[in-house]
């Protein structure tokens, strides 16, 4: 290679890295320094009226974690912000179940219509995604709340009373479900879209009915958007703040409500900088392990 | 595959599906339904009236708000689309070393749990002492755009023929010509999705949004929590089905020219 | 087997019956578009009939679907799954009928044997080449034993070398395992190498059914004959004396036909001979190795060919432009209906 060339490449690459250099910039110092304060407030010590107290280290806050402090200063082992991690791991892991549960059929189906109705129905899973999520969970507060619409339905078939069902974990699921839900049709569809469907009429002609069909051969090849639409609903459900707020008040409480706590009432911020960055590194693994697995060249790698 | 053959009827998979999108819609059509409620109740029908619409119009706070919002949306929409626009062209091309750590951190707001950005935004304004307001909200929604409108235009870049590109560098008298001349109009689809997808963005966030306003410099969905949590009223209604009923518009629209341009 | 038409607005075939024998090698031969893969998928079950029947040895099989079908299929892009092994692959429809563990190994590796391939089943099919993938999508629809084998253009992704071993090998692998084999191409040579009996379709019909050497023989139209191998086509008006051309040139029949007459006659059983009983201008001479190709002029009409083996070298003075006589057997030649 000619020194010429070299020299025009790297004025090229000058050039490049000059037109990223504003968007870098502007994430650097609002996204990745925020960050990187939010690590260092969580080892720092609490200030008396919310705040920290700036050069005051303390691990305090992850050692709350677990332990309360006694009267006397004495370590207490404590649960109830594990039980709060617990509630809110299972409650995540309920509603990507119950995802997968409508989300696969619904792909499926997606998959096998003719082109013109799958485009339309396409769309009409897409149009939630472009509208106000708090204003759609909102929705469901009308449905659920005693005497709401969900419990006018039910005593049209004769029963009688209220359900009950707002603020409790039930609820949180249905909004988390309902806001979610889209996340995990939308790649699985595209996964069956791009499937070969010769490949399961083979299946057939072998002899596989339709359950070994799907069990055996459209459930694997699909798999890539199975596992991205787990992520995809997984994570935000896990540090979900709005859905519990409103549907689990106050009383169903999950790891984003117990973060915004530290922050409002609490007046305990190391320990909602703990807490967030425990969710961070939840998320990241969770996401480090999907790239590992399911795509070799990462988001940029082929460009 | 011929899919009219019975043959491809996976058992209750066409119940799931309508099961689906009723439970998506109906929330939707009952909100926008009891909106038009003439009565003082949220959820009681009593009769038709548009009364509520007209409270919504005539609340000045709701209006501050929605100024809050359009002001917001709009300069972080412009703000980020231009960075967006400018890193898409200078990721695109050969790749170099730490451009795949470049691109993750492009898409890093789209990873990091919105509440987490939220707290570490406010964390961060805090240690800088800066006040918050609404040029506060202004540089978080900038910041959690930036991917939404980066992402589109990326996507149209590396669909359109790299040698273009070149062939526009390689114009050496004006390469500013070249580009608009060249690249940008053939970019511009991408651009307009990418701003699209971030003011709806930025218009419907409310989580960081909470953690970054200032007293007084309410948005729309601020506002709104806050009235949910004083308790459901039929101007809620109101004001979320007129905030439903433009988006749905928007995309129906954006659908439609999408159809007719097949 | 008979079959009646399936369609609706337009057919994709129209009122199709046939009867195809036990261990018998059946092609179904026709350009693209004529319907032939349409049948086959009918038979397999992946499409329905919006009427007539599909009966297997007397068993009406048209509202089975195909996973209760005692046939199976090799797939013109063989299909075969990629997310298992070679081995998984062929054992797929054994597991699906609930054979236990140590059958399914032994029939994997007597098909892995069968197709000559006994070391790739621990690979992953997408590994394999072209010709390997072939040969185990044959092995995998093999390994259930069916009573019938359908093959949709199982060899036009080969190469032309592959594809004749391939031939010789399906003939082999038919006559080993003594299931009737159901072929779908558009190739007329490989239809005529490998099948005991051949129809010929054209969009939606089945024109003729016959062996290779009676299609190609007696073909009973213009568009079979045209389709199998070269033809060449005299019109002329039927007389007491023969076959009378535009020209004036009169041609004996061995039966005497009257009106306006079409014949068909191979080039291969011309001859060119200076007692010809036909005249005409040489045009064109197209040396093929084996075999020199004479292009004539005959009657006003361009492109009459004369085929002859080269059995005595290359080269008989000819030239473009003479005037040459041929003969034309009378027993060379086939009126055609139409």
């Amino acid at each position: 290679m000619s020194t010429l060339q070299q020299r025009q490449q790297a004025r090229q690459l000058r050039h490049r890295l000059l037109l990223s250099a504003p968007a870098m910039a502007m994430l650097g110092v609002f996204l990745l320094v925020p960050l990187g304060i939010m690590l260092l407030v969580s080892v720092l010590q609490g200030g008396d009226y919310g705040g920290v107290k700036w050069g005051e280290y303390s691990f305090e806050a992850y050692v709350s974690f677990f332990y309360e402090r006694d009267l006397d200063d004495s370590l207490v082992f404590n649960t109830d912000y594990l039980q709060i991690f617990q509630r809110s791991l299972w409650l995540s892991v309920l509603t990507t179940a119950g995802c997968l549960l409508i989300g696969f059929p619904t792909a499926l189906y997606l998959a096998l219509q003719d082109e013109k109705r799958r485009n339309l129905l396409l769309f009409l899973v897409t149009v939630p995604f472009w509208t106000n999520l708090l204003v759609r969970v909102y929705a469901w507060i009308l449905l659920l709340r005693n005497g709401g619409l969900v419990d006018s339905g039910l005593g049209l078939f004769g029963f009688d009373g209220s359900l009950g069902i707002l603020y409790s974990d039930a609820a949180v699921i249905v909004g988390l479900l309902y806001s979610f839900l889209p996340f995990m049709v939308l790649p699985i569809y595209t996964s069956l879209e791009k499937l070969d469907w010769r490949l399961v009429e083979a299946a057939f002609d072998l002899g596989a009915n339709r359950r070994k069909a799907l069990q055996r051969v459209i459930v694997p090849l699909a798999m890539p958007g199975i596992v991205a639409g787990t992520l995809l609903v997984f994570i935000p459900s896990l540090g979900n703040y709005i859905i519990p707020e409103l549907l689990g008040g106050g009383k169903s409480l999950m790891i984003g409500n117990l973060i915004q706590l530290q922050f409002g009432t609490a007046h305990n911020w190391p320990l909602g900088a703990a807490l967030a960055f425990v969710l961070l590194a939840l998320v990241l693994l969770a996401m480090l392990s999907y790239n590992l697995r399911f795509r070799q060249p990462a988001m940029e790698g082929h460009a | 595959m011929n899919r009219r053959n019975p043959l491809w009827r996976f058992t209750g998979v066409r119940p799931t599906a309508w099961l689906f999108f009723a439970f998506l819609y109906v929330p939707i059509v009952v909100l926008v339904a009891l909106s038009f409620n003439g009565g003082q109740s949220a959820t009681l029908w009593n009769g038709f009236s548009l009364k509520w619409y007209a409270a919504v119009a005539n609340d000045p706070e709701i209006v501050r708000a929605a100024k809050n919002s359009l002001i917001v949306a709009s300069l972080a929409t412009l703000i980020a689309t231009i960075l967006a626009t400018l890193a898409a062209l200078g990721m695109h091309g050969r790749t170099f070393r730490g451009q795949t750590l470049m691109g993750g951190v492009l898409g890093l707001p789209l990873l990091i749990p919105e509440i987490v950005t939220a707290v570490a935004t406010l964390m961060f304004f805090s240690f800088i002492g800066l006040k918050l307001s609404l040029f506060t909200i202004l540089i978080a929604h900038v910041v959690f755009c930036i991917p939404f409108a980066y992402l589109p235009i990326r996507a149209r870049l590396q669909g359109m023929d790299p040698r273009l590109a070149e062939a526009a560098a390689d114009l050496y008298a004006s390469p500013w010509r070249a580009f608009w001349r060249v690249d940008f109009p053939l970019l511009l689809p991408g651009i307009l999705s990418g701003a699209m997808l971030a003011f709806i963005i930025s218009m419907d966030d409310f989580v960081i949004t909470y953690f970054v306003a200032g007293a007084g410099a309410t948005t729309l969905p601020v506002y709104i929590f806050s009235a949910i949590r004083m308790g459901i009223s039929p101007k809620i209604n109101a004001i979320s089905s007129i905030i439903l009923l433009i988006s749905i518009l928007f995309v129906a629209l954006s659908y439609y020219v999408g159809q007719r341009r097949r | 087997m008979e079959f009646g038409e399936p369609g609706q607005g337009m057919k994709a075939l129209d009122d199709v019956s046939l009867e195809i024998r036990a261990n018998e090698f059946f092609t179904l031969l026709g350009p693209s578009g004529c319907g032939k893969t349409t049948l086959l998928r009918l038979i397999a079950g992946f499409e329905q009939p919006t009427s007539g029947v599909i009966r297997l040895y007397g068993e009406a099989m048209q509202d089975l679907p195909p996973f209760r079908r005692p046939v199976n299929t090799v797939f013109q892009s063989y299909a075969l799954f990629p997310h298992m092994t070679v081995a998984q692959n062929i054992a797929f429809g054994l597991e699906m009928r609930g054979l236990g563990r140590a059958e399914i190994d032994r029939t994997v590796s007597a098909m892995l044997e069968l197709v000559k391939l006994p070391d790739v089943g621990r690979r992953r099919a997408d590994q394999l080449s072209g010709g390997q993938q072939q040969r185990i999508a044959l092995a995998r629809a093999l390994a259930n034993r069916p009573k019938v084998l359908l093959l949709d253009e199982s060899l036009s992704a080969l190469d032309l070398k592959l594809r004749k071993e391939m031939q010789i090998e399906l003939k082999r692998l038919q006559a080993d395992t003594g299931i009737t084999f159901i072929f779908v191409t558009h190739d007329q040579e490989e239809a005529l190498t490998m099948s005991d009996r051949i129809a010929v379709m054209s969009k939606g019909r089945i024109l003729q059914i016959g062996t290779p050497s009676a299609i190609y023989e007696a073909p009973v139209n213009r568009t079979v004959a045209d389709f199998i191998g070269e033809t060449n086509f005299l019109t002329g008006e039927g007389t007491p004396e023969g076959l009378r051309l535009a020209d004036g040139q009169c041609l004996a029949l061995n039966e005497p036909a009257s009106g306006p007459l079409t014949l068909a006659v191979r080039p291969e059983r011309i001859r060119l001979s200076d007692q010809g009983n036909l005249e005409g201008r040489l045009e064109d001479i197209v040396y093929l190795g084996t075999d020199t190709i004479y292009l004539l002029e005959v009657a006003g009409q361009s492109g009459f060919r004369v085929r002859r083996q080269n059995d005595e070298g290359a080269g008989n003075g000819l030239h473009p432009g003479a005037r040459v006589r041929i003969q034309v057997p009378a027993a060379a030649l086939r009126v055609l209906a139409e």
